[in-house]
C-alpha cells in the first residue's frame, strides 16, 4: 500500500503525516468499537498525526483515542488542546492532567491552546497567571514536547497571538478555498508562520460541515488536495465513519500537490460564494464555539447545540463556567 | 418586481419576529432595573433633566433640518400587543418633542410601518420620517417595489430619509453598487422626489461601513451602533463617525444599550449612562427602541433638557466597561448572528434564525 507523504513539523526535525485525524469526529463515531477500528485503519493507512481536545464530547473523544492507541502510542504524534478560554494557567495544568489520564500516556507530542476566538483572548493568554505560563511549565516538565494554539475565528486574533512573542511551535487554523477569499488565514497568517519557522496545521479543509460538497460546488478530492497543497505540516480532518476514512486515506496516499494554476482556479470558483462567509460559519457565528469558551466569555449558549446537551447531561456539571476538576 | 416575490421574502421575516421574542423579554426585564436606575441617577448625579424641558434638537447633517436628539426606533413599535399602545407611545413621544421616526420595510412583516403610519395620521408633516429598504444584495427593481410598499403602509407620498437596511455582509457594498443594484434605486427615488435624503444602516463591522463610504456615493445619512462599549471593540465611534462627519453626512446612532438592553440587564451601566453617552457623541439623533410607555417615560426623562457629558465623563464610562467590552459580549450584533434578520440571511444563503440563532 502506498504511504501518506510525511512532512516536516516546522523547524523541529520531526515529521508527521500530511493527513491528520481530527479528534472531535472520532468522538462522533457510532460506537466505541467503530472508533477503535477507525484509529487502527488510520494507523495502518499511514496517518501518524492525531488531534484531540480536552472539551470534545466531555472527554469521550480523548478516552476513546487513548484506548485505541494502546500499544501504538510511540508510533504516532499525539496532540490535544487545553480549554482555558482566557482563564488561569493553573486550570490549564489541571486539564493537562485529565487529558494525559484519558489518553493513557505520560506525555503529549503537542499541546495547544484551544479555540482562540475572542478579540481579548491573546491578552488573557499572555497575562500574568494566564495559560502561557502553563504551556511553559508543561514543556519544562517534559509533559509536552511542543506547544501551540488553534482558532477558527479571525486572522487578526491569530496575528495578535503571534505578536505576543510567545515561542509557539505550531499554529492551527482553517484552510480551504473559501478561506482564501474571506477573512483569509491563508493570506494573512500562513506567510507569518513560514517566516518564523512555526509549523502550520490546517483544519476544516471541507469548511467544517462539508456544505460545499453537499451543494456540489467542489469535490472532497479537490478540497482536500487544495488544503494539503498549502505550505502546512498536516491537514486535520474529521472522519467519524470508516468509509470516510477509507476515501480520505486513498486521496492522501495518492496525493500530489496541485499546480499553482489549479489552486487559483479553485479559489476563483468559490469566490462569489465565499464573499459573505456563508460556508464559513465558524468565522461569522457562534456555531463552532464550544460552550466552555462561550461561558468563560459570558456569551450565550445554544440549548440545541450537541455540546450543550452533553454538558447539561453531565451529572457533575455544577452550572459554573467550567466543571470542577480533580486536583 | 412581482408582488409574489416580495411576499415570499416577506414571509421569512416571520422567523425573526418569533425569534426576537426572547429579545422582547429581555427588554421587559430592563424596565424594572431601568426605572430604579433613573431614580438613582437623579438622586446621585442630580441629572440636568428637567420635567417639561424640551428635548434638544440637532442638525441632520447638511440637510438644513433639525431632528430631536432622541429618535423613536421602529422595530419596537411592532412589539406591543396592540396598535393602541403603539399609538400612545407615538403620541406621547410627539408631545414630548420627538420628531425623528425610524422604521424598516421588514420589521414585523410590515406591521411596524402600518402602526406608525396610522399613529402619525395628521401629524406626518411635523416629523422626519425614515424607513429602510431590505434588498440585502438584490437590485434596484426590488428596492423600488419595497418603497411603494413602505409609502402605502406609512400613509404618505414621500419619505424624509430612505436607507438601505442591514448592510452586514462583507460583500454587501459590492452588491449594492453593482450595475442595477440598490444604490441606483436610492438615486432614482431621490430624483423623483419620493424621498428627500438617502443613507444606509448596519450593525456588524466598521470595515463594511467604510467600504460603503469609500464608494463616494452621495449619502446624506449613515446609521450605526454607538454605545459606551463600542469605543473599545470594533469601533464605529473611532473608525466611521469621523469619516462621516468630515463629509457632512448625518450620523444616526443606535443600540445605545446593547441592542436589547444587555448593557443594563447585565448590571454594567444604567439606562441614563448608556443613553447619555450615545447622545453626547456628535450625532444627529440616537434612535432608541421603545416598546412600552414605561420605557418611553424613562427615556424621555433622560432626553428632556439633555446636556452632553463632558469628555472626561465619557472616558470614565468607557474605562469602566472596558473589560466586558473587549470580547463583544454585550454587542452581540457585532459578534453573533442574533441580530441578523431572516430576509437578509435568505438572500445571502445563510440558515434561518431558527437554524442558526447565534
Amino acid at each position: 500500500m502506498p504511504a501518506i507523504p510525511l512532512k516536516s513539523f516546522g523547524n523541529t526535525g520531526v515529521k508527521i503525516s500530511a493527513l491528520g485525524m481530527g479528534g472531535h469526529h472520532l468522538g462522533s463515531a457510532s460506537d466505541e468499537k467503530t472508533a477503535m477500528q477507525i484509529v487502527k485503519e488510520a494507523i495502518d493507512g499511514g496517518i501518524t498525526f492525531f488531534d484531540n481536545c480536552w472539551e470534545y464530547h466531555r472527554g469521550k473523544a480523548e478516552n476513546w483515542m487513548g484506548k485505541a492507541l494502546k500499544g501504538s502510542r510511540d508510533q504516532i504524534f499525539l496532540m490535544t488542546k487545553v480549554c482555558t478560554h482566557g482563564r488561569d494557567g493553573s486550570l490549564a495544568l489541571q486539564m493537562l492532567h485529565e487529558s494525559l489520564n484519558r489518553l493513557q500516556t505520560d506525555h503529549l507530542d503537542l499541546w495547544q491552546i484551544h479555540g482562540v476566538t475572542f478579540d481579548n483572548d491573546p491578552e488573557l493568554f499572555i497575562r500574568k497567571g494566564g495559560a502561557a505560563e502553563a504551556l511553559e511549565k508543561a514543556k519544562k516538565d517534559g509533559k509536552v514536547r511542543f506547544v501551540g494554539f488553534t482558532g477558527h475565528k479571525d486572522p487578526a486574533i491569530h496575528l495578535k497571538m503571534i505578536e505576543t512573542g510567545f515561542p509557539f511551535d505550531s499554529v492551527q487554523m482553517p484552510l480551504n478555498p473559501f478561506d482564501a477569499n474571506f477573512h483569509s488565514f491563508e493570506k494573512l497568517v500562513l506567510p507569518e508562520l513560514q517566516k518564523r519557522g512555526i509549523a502550520a496545521l490546517g483544519m476544516k479543509p471541507l469548511t467544517g460541515k462539508a456544505e460545499p460538497l453537499q451543494k456540489n460546488i467542489l469535490t472532497v478530492k479537490e478540497m482536500l488536495r487544495y488544503a494539503m497543497s498549502l505550505p502546512v505540516a498536516t491537514t486535520i480532518t474529521g472522519m467519524e465513519k470508516l468509509d470516510v476514512l477509507r476515501q480520505n486515506l486513498k486521496i492522501a496516499q495518492e496525493f500530489e500537490p496541485l499546480p499553482a494554476a489549479e489552486m487559483e482556479a479553485l479559489r476563483t470558483r468559490c469566490q462569489k460564494l465565499a464573499a459573505d462567509g456563508r460556508f464559513e460559519h465558524y468565522k461569522v457565528s457562534l456555531q463552532f464555539d464550544n460552550p466552555e469558551a462561550r461561558l468563560a466569555h459570558h456569551f450565550p449558549i445554544d440549548p440545541e447545540q450537541m455540546e450543550v446537551k452533553e454538558m447539561l447531561k453531565e451529572a457533575t456539571n455544577t452550572g459554573k463556567p467550567y466543571p470542577e476538576l480533580p486536583t | 418586481m412581482k408582488p409574489s416575490s416580495l411576499e415570499t421574502t416577506d414571509a421569512t421575516g416571520l422567523g425573526r419576529r418569533k425569534f426576537l421574542k426572547g429579545a422582547a423579554l429581555a427588554g421587559a426585564a430592563t424596565i424594572g432595573a431601568a426605572t430604579a436606575a433613573v431614580a438613582r441617577v437623579e438622586g446621585v448625579e442630580k441629572q440636568e433633566a428637567v420635567k417639561g424641558a424640551p428635548i434638544p434638537q440637532k442638525e441632520l447633517g447638511n440637510t438644513g433640518v433639525k431632528v430631536s436628539a432622541l429618535g423613536l426606533g421602529g422595530f419596537h413599535l411592532g412589539v406591543p400587543r396592540d396598535a393602541k399602545e403603539t399609538d400612545q407611545i407615538v403620541g406621547e413621544a410627539l408631545d414630548a418633542g420627538v420628531n425623528f421616526f425610524d422604521n424598516a420595510w421588514e420589521y414585523h412583516k410590515g406591521e411596524s410601518e402600518m402602526r406608525l403610519g396610522a399613529a402619525l395620521k395628521g401629524k406626518r408633516d411635523e416629523v422626519i420620517l425614515m424607513t429602510k429598504v431590505c434588498t440585502h444584495g438584490r437590485g434596484r427593481n426590488v428596492a423600488m417595489g419595497m418603497l411603494e410598499d413602505s409609502l402605502r403602509r406609512l400613509q404618505t407620498d414621500h419619505l424624509d430619509v430612505w436607507q438601505i437596511h442591514e448592510v452586514v455582509y462583507f460583500n454587501d457594498p459590492d452588491l449594492i453598487f453593482a450595475p442595477g443594484g440598490a444604490a441606483e434605486a436610492l438615486a432614482e427615488a431621490k430624483k423623483q422626489g419620493k424621498v428627500r435624503w438617502i443613507g444606509f444602516t448596519g450593525h456588524k463591522d466598521p470595515a463594511i461601513h467604510l467600504k460603503m463610504l469609500e464608494s463616494g456615493f452621495p449619502f446624506d445619512t449613515v446609521q450605526m451602533p454607538l454605545n459606551c462599549c463600542d469605543g473599545t471593540f470594533r469601533s464605529f465611534e473611532k473608525q466611521v463617525l469621523p469619516v462621516a462627519l468630515q463629509r457632512g453626512i448625518a450620523v444616526l446612532g443606535m443600540k445605545s444599550l446593547g441592542g436589547s438592553g444587555e448593557l443594563v440587564t447585565s448590571g454594567t451601566i444604567t439606562p441614563a449612562e448608556g443613553l447619555r453617552y450615545a447622545m453626547s457623541l456628535p450625532v444627529a439623533t440616537t434612535i432608541s427602541g421603545i416598546d412600552s410607555l414605561d420605557v418611553l417615560h424613562q427615556n424621555l426623562e433622560i432626553a428632556r433638557g439633555f446636556q452632553p457629558m463632558k469628555e472626561d465623563e465619557m472616558e470614565a464610562l468607557r474605562e469602566k466597561v472596558r473589560s466586558v467590552a473587549a470580547d463583544g459580549r454585550y454587542e452581540k450584533f457585532k459578534t453573533t448572528k442574533f441580530y441578523d434578520g431572516d430576509v437578509g440571511r435568505e438572500q445571502h444563503g445563510y440558515p434561518s434564525a431558527k437554524a442558526l440563532p447565534l
